[in-house]
């Protein structure tokens, strides 16, 4: 089998994979037991905590890649950069996404001005502001260069993010798992999230997989392009030859 | 004999001011939109005093971030590649292009807060003590500066770039959430005589770690421009 069918047939079962594991964390989403002070509403944390800690690894992932390609020079690193950035977007915007549903009957507004949510919400354009600019640069290098710079500068965004609700005084809940010793939840409660966590975080990876591909697809066809040009004016001309015994001499011609 | 770094650094500082002396963009066109912002939003909020004193402080920061991107930024949207050739021909420090770059948009910004917070406290009539007044005068150029470093840097990654000039306060924009916090809180902490130490250290520190970004970066980033 070549190299491009095996990992072609990886990403076939990391996806299968994947699919099974989100199965799974929704029937433990569902069986879990009901928050005493929250009930069933609880069951949206299995969603939103899972997105939120699996885009903080993608943009993990994105300055881990980013720092990679300034040392080795490989475009290969600015593409996974790029990749898990763009789906790391998708994650954080369904963070808040559900967590706006969540917080609409529990706080009973959509969105108010918290630390978190406002922090949030400001890493969600600074990675958009990252993505708009790897597309407003055509030439590779030069995007995967400039863009770098953001992707490291942005990274700083994530522990003020996960932190705010420490620093300050936050009407979203402290840490309750990424915190400094044991995580403050049931154990049932704590398996189902750890489940979810684990399965969105498989399909970050498939995605990631797919886009990086895709990626890779797309710079071959740009490389089979710049070949395959169309002729331009000029090509037909050939240098003079000095050598008047090895060819014609095209001194004087014209006249 | 190549010019030293400083000598470098002047040369480009007074090329910027020197543009500005003769377009008056800054002076004749930002800073009068800047005050009628201002002046918009207080028709906007109702003429109660007190809500208004409330406000004032915060919508002043509000407005001297969104429009001082508009002044940390406007070199390098407009300038040509041409020029930008010429400055990599004569072998200018690409760092020290930056820092005066970033210096001479830092005074043009210190004018605009000096203007414009003159309107805001008429017109939302902001009171300080003494010395309140005394430590706006340190944190003012701060900001000034932490905001000119960062729309310079912002600037260096966008030239060229489809769509930079409109790409370049939704960079600036989130990045600068630090420096409006410690603006904003300082302001705060100077009316409630709480003390504003932290805030002056945190801008200390992102006006820091601002510079040494752009000074190492000014470079690679010249060389793919």
């Amino acid at each position: 089998m070549n190299p491009a069918a095996t990992q072609s047939a990886r990403r076939d079962w990391l996806g299968i994979v994947a699919a099974v594991a989100i199965l799974g964390a929704f029937i433990l989403a569902l069986l879990s037991p009901p928050d005493r002070v929250q009930g069933d509403l609880t069951r949206m944390l299995y969603i939103h905590v899972p997105t939120i800690l699996t885009a903080y690894l993608a943009f993990i992932v994105t300055t881990v890649a980013t720092i990679a390609y300034l040392v080795s020079r490989r475009l290969s690193w600015d593409r996974l950069a790029a990749s898990s950035a763009e789906v790391g977007v998708v994650f954080l915007g369904l963070a808040i996404l559900t967590g706006m549903v969540w917080g609409k009957p529990v706080w009973g507004v959509w969105w108010t001005w918290d630390a978190r949510l406002t922090t949030t919400a400001l890493m969600f354009f600074i990675y958009l502001g990252y993505l708009g600019l790897r597309r407003g640069i055509s030439d590779p290098v030069a995007r995967a260069r400039r863009s770098a710079i953001l992707g490291i500068v942005a990274v700083a965004q994530i522990p003020i993010v996960h932190f705010s609700v420490t620093w300050w005084n936050a009407l979203h809940q402290p840490p309750t798992i990424l915190r400094p010793g044991d995580p403050q939840i049931d154990t049932p409660l704590l398996i189902a999230l750890l489940v979810g966590i684990g399965a969105f975080m498989l399909v970050y990876a498939w995605l990631v997989a797919r886009r990086v591909e895709l990626e890779r697809h797309e710079a071959a066809r740009l490389d089979a392009a710049i070949d395959d040009a169309a002729p331009v004016a000029g090509d037909a001309i050939t240098s003079p030859s000095l050598d008047a015994a090895t060819g014609p001499s095209t001194r004087g011609a014209g006249t | 004999m190549t010019p030293s770094f400083g000598a470098q650094l002047r040369a480009v500082m007074r090329r910027d001011l020197d543009r500005e002396r003769r377009s008056g963009e800054v002076l004749w066109i930002t800073i009068p939109f800047g005050a009628i912002a201002l002046i918009l939003v207080q028709l906007s909020v109702g003429a109660d005093v007190p809500v208004l004193r409330d406000l004032g402080p915060g919508l002043y920061w509000a407005v001297v971030l969104l429009f001082g991107v508009l002044i940390s930024v406007r070199r390098t949207t407009v300038e040509t590649q041409a020029q930008r050739d010429l400055v990599a021909l004569l072998g200018i420090d690409p760092a020290a292009a930056f820092a005066g770059r970033a210096l001479a948009s830092s005074l043009l910004l210190l004018g605009f807060q000096l203007i414009v917070g003159a309107v805001a406290v008429l017109f939302y009539d902001i009171r300080f003590s003494a010395s309140g007044w005394l430590a706006m005068a340190l944190v003012l150029p701060l900001a000034a500066y932490g905001l000119a470093v960062l729309g310079t840097l912002a600037g260096s990654i966008a030239t060229r770039a489809a769509m930079g000039p409109a790409l370049i306060p939704l960079i600036v924009a989130p990045l600068a959430v630090p420096l409006l916090l410690a603006a904003t809180e300082s302001v705060e902490g100077l009316r409630n005589a709480t003390g504003i130490l932290p805030w002056v250290l945190l801008m200390i520190t992102v006006d820091l770690v601002l510079s040494i970004t752009g000074v190492l970066t000014a470079r690679p980033l010249m060389e793919t421009q």
